[in-house]
């Protein structure tokens, strides 16, 4: 009886973790893309980046079942990729390099013309300071509510607010000074 | 350009019901914002609506942008680091229990070795009654089994000794425990119910009893140079008469 017992419940771990298991990989490939990129525009490193969404998805794994609803699974993901970076920042302090987002190269199909402008308007998102970047990065990536992006990174509504509209005014701005670049916000 | 299309709003600012401070905070916090004053506020001035057009395409514009591409690989390196990890803690654990299977079983095997082997009486006597009483039921006077002369030596040879005869009608001869130690149990048919004969290695933890007794049995001991011989029977039995038939009958032969 006993012996029975036991095999039940060995059974049931393990349709447990084929179930973990699941969950996990259908988290994986839904979400690893946002939050590289998501990585990416905290730390601006490529490799740093994806170390950052390796280490995240890690303790995800380990924290799974704490998860309880699937659509808050992403800024649950962000907010462990954010503890993870900041961690990063204890262990040691970067020192800050030159960005080199000229050198990112876009494999998707787009026109010459297209990819010149994404590297002219990545090399000025990367040139926000990152406390305007990083919300602007949440709603236009994530699609997160300004009430959303004030949760997750602890700050009022109004600021996050004000620090959005001080992104897009800087990234205006910039576009303004270089005439040739005003079609992408006038031609297209 | 930059005139006509942000700060040109002069004509419709005065008649706007928003201020244009607030309209242009509203818009560029969020281009798709769905606050009904800004809706309100676009739907008279060409200006404002173009400037949110403006934003809603550069918005489009940057989220191209942040698209940076995504290492082809990075999904199967996810997967597969996580296989290797939960892989790593299966066998971990696996070892664990395994280590704590182990470890339970050598605490069971000392404990039940501690418990056979322990010395639970002090002296001989003692101990032969209880050890009686316990096979009381095994053993009855009327068992028709016999044990046979040839086979009893056999056993003897353990102790280094020899029965020259045999000392009555023997039910049974078997090896069993004395308190831990490995001696030779002999039940022989008596006149009203059996006798039991103890032969003991010398052990130094239990005293030598020459004689001891309660309300139904009796025993005596006999002391060899390198084994003990218990006799114990109940009342009706003369236990100098078995003593002497041992004694007599018995060689060491070192």
């Amino acid at each position: 009886m006993k012996i029975f017992g036991n095999k039940k419940s060995t059974v049931q771990v393990s349709t447990n973790m084929a179930t973990k298991q699941v969950r996990y990989e259908a988290l994986v490939k839904a979400l690893h893309g946002d939050l590289y990129r998501y990585g990416y525009w905290l730390t601006h490193d490529k490799q740093v980046a994806e170390d950052l969404v390796q280490e995240t998805f890690l303790r995800a794994w380990r924290a799974l079942d704490s998860l309880q609803d699937e659509k808050a699974a992403k800024s649950w993901l962000i907010t462990i990729l954010r503890r993870e970076n900041a961690r990063r920042f204890e262990r040691k302090r970067l020192e800050m390099s030159e960005y080199e987002e000229a050198s990112i190269l876009d494999t998707q199909s787009t026109s010459a013309e297209q990819k010149i402008d994404d590297n002219w308007l990545r090399d000025k998102i990367a040139k926000l300071p990152p406390e305007y970047s990083e919300p602007l990065v949440l709603q236009v990536l994530g699609g997160y509510s300004g009430d959303d992006i004030a949760n997750m990174l602890n700050l009022n509504k109004n600021t996050v607010m004000t620090r959005l509209f001080r992104a897009r005014h800087q990234l205006k701005d910039a576009l303004e000074k270089e005439p040739d670049r005003t079609r992408l916000i006038y031609e297209r | 350009m930059k005139d006509n299309s942000i700060n040109d709003n002069a004509t419709s600012a005065a008649t706007s019901a928003m201020d244009d401070l607030h309209f242009r905070r509203s818009l560029f916090a969020d281009p798709t914002t769905q606050d009904k004053d800004v809706i309100e506020a676009q739907k008279n001035d060409p200006a404002k609506k173009r400037l949110a057009q403006e934003l809603c395409q550069f918005d489009e514009q940057i989220k191209q942008a942040m698209k940076i591409p995504v290492p082809d690989d990075l999904c199967n390196k996810l997967l597969l680091r996580q296989t290797l990890v939960s892989h790593h803690q299966e066998k971990r654990k696996t070892r664990i229990h395994l280590a704590l299977a182990a470890s339970i079983a050598i605490i069971a095997g000392l404990v039940v070795n501690y418990l056979q082997f322990s010395y639970s009486y002090s002296n001989l006597g003692d101990y032969a009654l209880a050890h009686v009483y316990h096979e009381q039921n095994a053993f009855s006077n009327g068992d028709n089994t016999r044990v046979s002369l040839t086979s009893l030596n056999q056993k003897m040879t353990t102790f280094n000794g020899n029965f020259n005869e045999s000392m009555g009608e023997l039910i049974a001869a078997d090896y069993c425990r004395f308190d831990g130690m490995k001696s030779l149990h002999l039940v022989f048919k008596g006149l009203t119910d059996v006798v039991t004969v103890f032969v003991v290695p010398k052990e130094d933890h239990l005293t030598f009893t020459d004689k001891f007794s309660d309300n139904t049995l009796q025993g005596e001991s006999l002391s060899f140079q390198h084994a003990n011989i218990i006799v114990v029977s109940d009342k009706n039995e003369s236990l100098s008469k078995w003593e002497s038939i041992i004694k007599n009958n018995i060689t060491w032969l070192i």
